[in-house]
C-alpha cells in the first residue's frame, strides 16, 4: 500500500468519524432560542408553502430551503411531527461536507494537508459542535470552503464548470447569512495581498491566471441566480431580492451596537486557546491554533533559491488573518460565529501538521511530532465529546451561549403529562405571557397544542381565572397573583442560567392529575 | 260561556309555550355545535438572548421580608452544631458549612450532595421549642430548589414522633406525601418556616435537586428556638 491510498483510506476514516461525532444523539440537547425561531419560521414554509425574508431577523433563506427535502421525506408537510433529529441533519451532513471539500484543495495545500485539516475538522469541539445546531453557521461555512475550492479547481481547470460551481456557492453564501460580507471582503482582500505579495517568489506557472471574461460571467450570473431565487422565494416576494441589500444597513448598526452581545476583540481566540467557567473543565482547541501558527509560518516563512510558497496557502494564510481581524473588531460576537475564521485556522493547521512532519528528517523528531500530534488529537477528541455529550447545554461549556436550561425540558414533560388530564387535551388553552426573549423556545415545543396565545403583558392575555395552564415570566407574577392565587398552583422552571419561568397549573386539573398519579 | 273561553284560552297559551318552548329547546340541541375558533397571538421572532454566565445577585421578585416575632428570648439554636446527611461524602464542601454561620452566595460556602432525595440533619444537642427554621440553599443565582420539606424529630432516625414544618413537594416525588406549601425562589436573605414552637432535637431538610441541575446545596440553615422548661 503506498502512501497515496493510505492517506484516502485514512480520509475516509475521518469522514466516519466526523459523521460519528456528528450524528449520535442530535436531539440530545434542547432547542436553543434561536434554532427554535428557526424551527418555527421553517413551519410555516413546510406547512403553509410561505417564506418571505426578513431583513431585521431570521438571516437568510437557504437554510429554510433546503431542510425541506429532510422534513419532507421525516414528516411530510406536518410541522407538529417534525423533530430536531430532522432539523440538525442539514447542518451536520454539511458539517461533514466541509470534510469532504477539503480534497478538492489537496493540490493546493498537500493530499497530507488536507487529511490533515479534516482530522481537525472532525473533532474540533467547536465545528462539531454547531455542526449539531439548527442555525446558519454551519452552511455559511460550508458554502465558503465551497467557494474557494471550486475557484481553486477553476484556476487549475480552467473548466466553466468550476466557475460555476464557485458562483453557485458564492450565491449560496449571500443567501445564507448576510455576514457573508466579510468573509467575502476578507476573500477578496486575501486574493490581492497573495498575488502582490507572491509576484516574485512563486513560479511563474503556479501563479493563477486572471478569469476569462465569459467564465467570470459564468460565475457572477449563478451567483446573482441562486441567491435572486432564494431571496424571491423563488418570484413568490421580488421585494426579497431588494431587501437581502437593504438588510446590510440595519446588520451594520446592529455590529456596531451590539448590546449585550458585546464582547472585547480577544473574545473568540482567548474562547478557543483557553476557557474555564466556574468549576468546570477546562477547555482548548491550542493544538489547532499553534499549529496554525506553524501554517502560517511556513505560508510567509523566508525562502530559499529555488523554493517556493504554495499559492494556495499564503491565500487561507491571508484569508485567515484578515477575516479574524475583521470578526474580532466587531463588537457584536456570538460563538458560532467565529467559525467562518475558524475554518481557516483549521486549514493552515493541517499544512503546519505535514509542514512539521516534512522538516523532522532525524527519526526522534518525527517521532515526537507524531506523538505531540497524537496526544494533541485525543484531547481534542476527549473535549469534543464533553462539550457534545456531556456538557451540551451547561453554561460551562464555552459553545454553550444563552443556551435553554434542561430543566426548560421538565416544564414541557409537565405540560404533555397534564394534557390528558384535561377535557380539551391537546386543544387545551394556554396563555403564555412573557417578553418574546423569554418565550423561546417554547413556541417549538408547543407546537403540538392546538391553543397557545402568546402576550407580552398581562392585562392583554383577557380572562385568566379558568385557564388550563398560564406560563408567565418572573416579572409578570406579582400581576397574575392576585387572579390565581386561589385556583391555580405554581411551579418553576428555569428557561436559560439565571431566567425562571413561572408555570400556573389550574388547581382542578392539577387535582385530576394527582388522583390519576395516584391510582397507577 | 267565557269561563270556557278562558278555560280554552289557557290551555291553548299553555300548549303553545310548551310547543314553543320545546322547539326552542330542541332547535338548541339539535344545532350542531362547532369549536369556538380563538384568535390567539402568535410568538414574536426576536434575535439571540442574553448570555449570563456570571452569577446573578439580583433579588428576582418579592419585597423585602416583614418582621417576623418570636417569643422573648429565642436564641440561635444551630451554630457550630453537628450536621449528618444522606451524603456522606458531598461533592463539594463539608457539611460543617451548614451551620457554620457563613451565609455568602459565592464558591466555597455551600455543601453539593449528589442528584434525587437527599437530605441534611442536625442535632441540637437538646430539645427545644422550635421557632423559626431560615434556610439558604444557594443564592447566587436564580433558582428553585424541588421538594423542599422540613422535618423535626426527638429520634435520631426519624421513626417516631416525626413532624413535618414545610412540604412543597406538590406531586409527592420525594415519597413523603403531599405537601401544600408553595415553591420559592432562592434570595440572599434565605427562606424563613415558621415551626411554631414545636418541640424537637433533630431537624432534618430535604431537597431534590434544583431548576439549574439536579444537585441539592445548602449554604447555611439557622434553626432559632427557646429552651424547653
Amino acid at each position: 500500500m503506498n502512501k497515496k491510498t493510505a492517506l484516502y483510506g485514512l480520509f475516509i476514516l475521518v469522514v466516519l468519524g466526523a459523521l460519528l461525532f456528528r450524528l449520535i444523539q442530535l436531539d440530545l440537547r434542547p432547542m436553543h432560542h434561536d434554532e427554535a425561531n428557526q424551527a418555527v419560521k421553517f413551519g410555516i414554509l413546510l406547512e403553509k408553502g410561505e417564506y418571505r425574508y426578513d431583513r431585521t431577523e431570521h438571516h437568510g433563506p437557504s437554510l429554510y430551503y433546503l431542510s425541506l427535502p429532510f422534513a419532507w421525506v421525516a414528516s411530510g408537510t406536518s410541522f407538529s411531527s417534525l423533530n430536531e433529529e430532522t432539523l440538525r441533519l442539514l447542518p451536520m451532513i454539511l458539517g461533514v461536507g466541509i470534510i469532504l471539500l477539503f480534497l478538492l484543495l489537496k493540490d493546493g495545500v498537500s493530499l497530507e494537508a488536507a487529511v490533515f485539516a479534516g482530522i481537525f475538522a472532525a473533532v474540533s469541539p467547536a465545528m462539531v459542535f454547531y455542526s449539531r445546531f439548527y442555525i446558519q453557521e454551519t452552511l455559511l461555512v460550508f458554502f465558503l470552503v465551497g467557494a474557494v475550492a471550486a475557484a481553486w479547481r477553476y484556476t487549475r481547470t480552467r473548466s466553466p464548470f468550476w466557475a460555476a460551481a464557485s458562483g453557485l456557492f458564492c450565491g449560496m453564501m449571500f443567501a445564507t447569512k448576510e455576514t457573508c460580507i466579510i468573509a467575502f471582503g476578507a476573500m477578496l482582500a486575501a486574493l490581492f495581498l497573495t498575488r502582490i505579495s507572491l509576484k516574485k517568489s512563486v513560479r511563474q506557472e503556479d501563479m493563477p491566471d486572471m478569469p476569462k471574461i465569459s467564465h467570470l460571467l459564468i460565475f457572477l450570473g449563478t451567483g446573482a441566480l441562486v441567491s435572486l431565487l432564494l431571496y424571491s422565494s423563488f418570484f413568490q416576494n421580488p421585494k426579497g431580492i431588494l431587501d437581502s441589500v437593504l438588510a446590510f444597513g440595519s446588520y451594520l448598526g446592529r455590529a456596531g451596537d451590539a448590546g449585550f452581545h458585546s464582547h472585547p476583540f480577544y473574545y473568540y481566540l482567548k474562547m478557543l486557546a483557553f476557557s474555564q467557567y466556574g468549576n468546570g473543565p477546562v477547555w482548548s482547541e491550542a493544538l489547532i491554533l499553534g499549529l496554525a501558527l506553524v501554517g502560517g509560518y511556513a505560508a510567509f516563512r523566508p525562502l530559499t533559491n529555488g523554493d517556493s510558497v504554495p499559492f494556495f496557502l499564503r491565500y487561507v494564510a491571508f484569508y485567515t488573518l484578515l477575516a479574524t481581524a475583521a470578526y474580532s473588531l466587531i463588537p457584536y460576537k456570538t460563538p458560532w460565529n467565529m467559525l467562518p475564521f475558524y475554518i481557516g485556522f483549521i486549514l493552515l493547521a493541517g499544512y503546519g501538521a505535514s509542514f512539521l512532519l516534512r522538516i523532522s528528517k532525524k527519526l526522534i523528531f518525527r517521532i515526537a511530532v507524531i506523538l505531540v500530534l497524537g496526544l494533541g488529537l485525543i484531547h481534542l477528541g476527549m473535549q469534543c465529546y464533553r462539550a457534545n455529550f456531556k456538557y451540551y447545554a451547561d453554561s460551562r461549556n464555552p459553545y454553550v451561549y444563552a443556551h435553554t436550561s434542561m430543566d426548560f425540558m421538565n416544564l414541557i414533560q409537565r405540560i404533555n403529562d397534564l394534557s390528558p388530564h384535561h377535557p380539551d387535551q391537546e386543544q387545551m388553552l394556554i396563555k403564555v405571557i412573557t417578553q418574546p426573549d423569554e418565550a423561546w423556545p417554547l413556541p417549538w415545543y408547543l407546537r403540538g397544542f392546538g391553543r397557545v396565545g402568546y402576550w407580552q403583558e398581562v392585562g392583554e392575555a383577557g380572562a385568566l381565572a379558568n385557564v388550563p395552564l398560564i406560563i408567565s415570566s418572573l416579572d409578570k407574577t406579582s400581576q397574575l397573583q392576585p387572579y390565581l392565587e386561589d385556583n391555580h398552583l405554581l411551579e418553576y422552571y428555569e428557561l436559560r442560567p439565571g431566567i425562571l419561568l413561572a408555570l400556573y397549573i389550574d388547581q382542578n386539573l392539577w387535582d385530576t392529575f394527582l388522583q390519576k398519579k395516584k391510582v397507577n | 260561556m267565557i269561563k270556557k273561553i278562558y278555560l280554552f284560552a289557557f290551555a291553548f297559551s299553555v300548549t303553545a309555550l310548551f310547543t314553543l318552548g320545546g322547539g326552542i329547546d330542541s332547535q338548541n340541541t339539535d344545532q350542531e355545535k362547532v369549536v369556538l375558533e380563538l384568535k390567539l397571538p402568535k410568538p414574536m421572532f426576536v434575535g439571540t438572548p442574553k448570555n449570563i454566565r456570571s452569577p446573578n445577585l439580583e433579588r428576582i421578585t418579592g419585597k423585602k421580608r416583614r418582621p417576623f416575632y418570636v417569643p422573648k428570648g429565642t436564641l440561635l439554636l444551630s451554630l457550630d452544631k453537628p450536621v449528618t446527611g444522606s451524603d456522606t461524602e458531598p461533592i463539594i464542601g463539608e457539611m460543617e458549612f451548614v451551620t457554620d454561620g457563613e451565609k455568602s452566595g459565592e464558591e466555597g460556602y455551600y455543601v453539593e450532595f449528589g442528584p434525587g432525595v437527599q437530605y441534611v440533619q442536625i442535632d441540637l444537642e437538646g430539645s427545644y421549642h422550635l421557632n423559626a427554621i431560615l434556610i439558604w440553599h444557594y443564592h447566587s443565582q436564580a433558582r428553585v430548589y424541588r421538594d423542599v420539606i422540613i422535618q423535626v424529630s426527638d429520634d435520631a432516625d426519624f421513626i417516631t414522633g416525626v413532624k413535618t414544618v414545610f412540604n412543597n413537594d406538590h406531586d409527592n416525588s420525594a415519597g413523603l406525601g403531599v405537601g401544600k406549601d408553595k415553591e420559592y425562589i432562592e434570595v440572599n436573605e434565605g427562606r424563613l418556616v415558621d415551626s411554631r414552637g414545636v418541640k424537637a432535637r433533630y431537624v432534618r431538610l430535604y431537597s431534590r435537586g434544583n431548576t439549574s441541575n439536579d444537585m441539592n446545596h445548602y449554604v447555611e440553615v439557622e434553626v432559632y428556638g427557646t429552651p424547653v422548661k
